[in-house]
């Protein structure tokens, strides 16, 4: 694929996300005119983009999208629920003709083509009314009419123009006129007319008062003379006379234009359009001409002109008004507007692989210089550090994305499922700026997809069963982000029914998951829903219930490191968690040393360190300030047969909400750390989330304070139910 | 050489009129947005022609031309913007906010070389 093509699919796709996102904004508040504005725009550029790579299946199909998108702009049709319906399904078309050009086919598949052909079908009803007014420029010149008297005999063009004044202003110079005029044949004759030109003092340097009387001769047509003076038409006078001309349109000229008409004639002679005989005969036929023809016409005709004139000036008055108005618009919207400047993703994920081992040979720098004692090179290396700390931080800032624009897709989303399922739902999103890792970004949308459906399908009721239960007949469900030391938390909240506990309890224990005997929480009924194989197989519909179980929702989000967790009251809605961390790349990392082992926390978690007292050694919790506070002891964990020291720490950390304690022997300072994922053969092994490279060259694991936090209350449930301490043999998959 | 600003909002656009100017010979500037242009401007870059898009987020192409017309520098310069049939009102906009001449998108090669070439001093 070319360059521009794939330049073209990207810009593409963006623009057909913004119209998408325009459009949901309609039906939540047609009246926005900078939004229909912005939805006309972007459909305007597909157009003409996929005309510039000359894709003339999209062009075409555009074309249909933005007239019609033109006529809703200027009002002339007005927004219904259909139309937004059809539009929307164009934007999906759209897509799949982007997937066209993207695979390289010439046209698109005949189901596709068919599709396209019933909605521009469908397109064609809302463009079928009156044509609206082009503002069309007045033509400064109308047809000659033939008017008996002689015919000039040339073989040549007569062009007479007047350029207006502001002509210099607009960045133009008559010269460039003629000089393309040039180009077209050849010039035979040209008489400069500088009558216009006031004495010295009046005279406006920055003002054009030049005209001329032009013979050219060339094959080009009429229309292609008066191209070469588009550009000016509206601001000049402009008469063009063809070969052969009657003589009666020549004295026509002389009469309408302003100078004198004899100097004029008298021109015209000069630069050969004319001869002598011809303008006295021409001139006096005219006169007698006159009488037949009254003079009023004439007269009335002038009028006219001036009227059309005027009426063109009222147009730009209000044009300018229009103009300023908007202006004010923009104004507001501008600090809004980001600028932005479009980067290939590898080469940012280059980028972040090469600080990754910045930030180790920094780290390695770092501790030889410490090492060897000298204040200067140690002082020099912490600087340089701390640079490449920014660095890291700026780097990893690059590839940090908001949320909102995978959030603004579930607008659709929820529109179309909600009237698939025929029940009244709102979607409120907020925290759509809040920022995390391009790479987290991307998976996240299935999982969260999956839980936004499950929130329709299973959690919101019907309007009528809603109402009967005293709610507002419209279900709303929200999509939350906001940043939590170091994580990311994204909740799904709806207002429906909540999770049916009893009916959870009777499928886990159908499906033997728990024991009938089993005393358990809710919050632990709950959590059942999570488990692989737990499905309630009659709340199956074609939405939710796709074959894919919660447990593979959360195995999704755990393989980006995070977790998820729910939380309900029956009657009254479900709330789903999702924690993710902020980067999948790197981390500030606190380094803790047990025997000759080192291994990294991430800084985010860490709370404070405390002394472990001796007394307290023997269990797994202490009193943390009158706070129970469950430890687990790293040695014990990864069962290292070193020497314990005499005196242990605690690492006190905290996740989503819960506080445990770590146990280790050395506190070895705080740390960066680039996350080298564990290869497959450790995937098995919990509470450790990857490995990293020392400054020393060593390795230090780096672990998962989340499953370590979880493993440790449940061997803490365990020690109280069983009564026996049992650390290692209750992790469960 | 002649340098020619283009400014459009369309990367493909952007991409596609420069290519076409560097084999005609023309060295370009870009900028992706009339805020992006005015900084360039404000800046002083040199250059022989303005070619804009007119309909653009932010600063459109119109507001553009205003305020590039009321840099000295650039007062007499020539101003191309890109429009299409179905904008002709906003010909006479642009013209009276200081444009001097249009080119009507989707344009040819030949179109818009002579185009340049009739405005381009």
């Amino acid at each position: 694929m070319d360059e521009l093509t794939s330049v073209f699919i990207q810009e593409g796709r963006e623009q057909l996300q913004a119209m998408e996102t325009g459009l949901l904004e309609l039906e939540q508040q047609p009246d926005k005119q900078d939004n229909i504005n912005g939805i006309f725009r972007a459909a305007h550029t597909i157009k003409g983009a996929s005309g510039v790579i000359e894709c003339h299946f999209i062009e075409g199909f555009m074309h249909k999208v933005e007239n019609v998108l033109d006529r809703l702009r200027n009002g002339e049709i007005a927004l219904s629920g259909e139309l937004t319906g059809l539009l929307l399904r164009s934007c999906d078309h759209l897509g799949s003709l982007m997937d066209v050009l993207e695979a390289g086919a010439p046209e698109p598949a005949p189901e596709v083509k068919a599709t396209g052909d019933a909605l521009q079908a469908e397109l064609a009803v809302y463009t079928s009314g009156p044509a609206p007014e082009t503002g069309k420029v007045v033509e400064a010149e109308s047809e000659v009419l033939s008017s008996g008297g002689g015919v000039v005999n040339t073989d040549s063009w007569h062009i007479s123009v007047r350029f207006g004044p502001h002509m210099l202003r607009g960045g133009m110079d008559p010269l460039s006129f003629l000089r393309f005029l040039a180009s077209l044949g050849e010039i035979l004759a040209m008489e400069t007319i500088p009558d216009a030109m006031p004495a010295g003092a009046e005279m406006d340097p920055e003002s054009c008062y030049l005209g001329f009387e032009i013979r050219l001769q060339t094959r080009s047509s009429k229309a292609d003379i008066e191209r070469v003076f588009d550009f000016c038409r509206d601001d000049c006078e402009l008469r063009i006379l063809p070969p052969n001309s009657k003589l009666a349109e020549y004295v026509k000229l002389i009469k309408e234009l302003p100078e004198d008409d004899m100097r004029l004639g008298e021109m015209l002679v000069r630069c050969g359009a004319l001869t002598q005989g011809e303008l006295d005969g021409g001139l006096n036929s005219q006169q007698t001409g006159a009488q037949a023809t009254p003079a009023e016409g004439e007269e009335a005709h002038k009028p006219q002109l001036g009227e059309i004139l005027i009426d063109q000036k009222v147009i730009h008055k209000e044009v300018v008004e229009a103009a300023v108005n908007k202006q004010t618009q923009v104004s507001e919207k501008k600090a809004v507007e980001a600028r932005l400047i479009r980067v290939h993703a590898d080469k940012l994920d280059q980028l972040i692989d090469l600080v990754g081992e910045l930030v180790i040979a920094g780290a390695s720098a770092n501790l030889l210089a410490q090492r060897s004692g000298q204040t200067e090179l140690f002082e020099s290396t912490s600087v340089l550090s701390r640079l490449v700390e920014n660095i890291r931080d700026s780097a990893l800032q690059l590839r940090m994305v908001q949320i909102g624009e995978t959030f603004n897709r579930f607008n659709r989303v929820v529109r179309d499922v909600s009237k698939e399922l025929g029940k009244e739902i709102d979607l409120i999103i907020s925290g759509a700026e809040t920022e995390l890792d391009k790479s987290v970004v991307e998976k996240i949308g299935d999982p969260l997809m999956h839980l936004v459906r499950n929130s329709m399908d299973h959690g919101i009721e019907l309007g009528s069963v809603r109402e009967a239960r005293g709610k507002p007949r419209r279900g709303t469900v929200e999509l939350n982000a906001y940043h939590d030391s170091g994580s990311i938390v994204i909740e799904i909240v709806d207002d429906g029914n909540g999770l049916p506990r009893d009916k959870i309890l009777a499928k886990a224990i159908e499906k033997g998951l728990v024991q009938p005997t089993q005393t358990l929480t809710d919050q632990e009924i709950v959590n059942l829903i999570w488990e692989p194989g737990f499905s309630t197989a009659d709340q199956v519909t074609n939405l939710s219930g796709r074959g894919v179980g919660m447990d593979v929702v959360r195995r999704n989000i755990q393989s980006l490191r995070g977790s998820c967790d729910v939380s309900s009251i029956e009657g009254a809605g479900s709330t789903f968690t999702i924690r993710l961390p902020l980067t999948l790349a790197i981390i500030d990392g606190f380094l803790v040393g047990v025997g000759k082992s080192a291994y990294v926390i991430p800084l985010d978690m860490v709370i404070e360190c405390i002394e472990l007292n001796e007394h307290e050694a023997d269990r797994h919790f202490l009193n943390l300030r009158g706070e129970v506070l469950p430890f687990v002891r790293l040695r014990e964990m990864f069962e290292i047969e070193e020497e314990q020291p005499a005196r242990e720490n605690i690492v006190v950390v905290q996740y989503a909400g819960q506080k445990a304690g770590i146990v280790v022997d050395q506190l070895l300072g705080e740390f960066q750390t680039v996350i080298k994922p564990l290869s497959s053969i450790f995937r098995h092994l919990r509470g450790i989330g990857g490995s990293t490279i020392l400054g020393t060259g060593e390795v230090a694991l780096i672990l998962d304070v989340q499953t370590l936090v979880q493993r440790n209350a449940r061997s803490e449930e365990r020690e109280m139910s069983l009564n026996a301490a049992l650390p290692r043999s209750t992790a469960q998959n | 050489m002649k340098t020619i600003f283009l400014v459009d909002d369309s990367a493909t656009i952007l991409l596609s009129i420069s290519n076409i100017l560097a084999k005609a010979g023309y060295a370009t500037e870009k900028a992706g947005s009339g805020e992006e242009a005015m900084k360039k401007f404000q800046a002083g870059v040199k250059v022989d022609l303005l070619i804009t898009d007119l309909n653009m987020p932010g600063i459109n192409g119109i507001e553009l031309i205003r305020e590039v017309r009321k840099l000295p520098n650039y007062k007499f310069m020539p101003i191309l913007f890109l429009t299409t049939e179905s904008q002709q009102s906003r010909k006479l906009e642009a013209k009276a906010a200081g444009a001097s001449g249009w080119i009507v998108k989707p344009a040819t090669a030949d179109e818009l070389l002579n185009t340049i070439k009739l405005v381009l001093r």
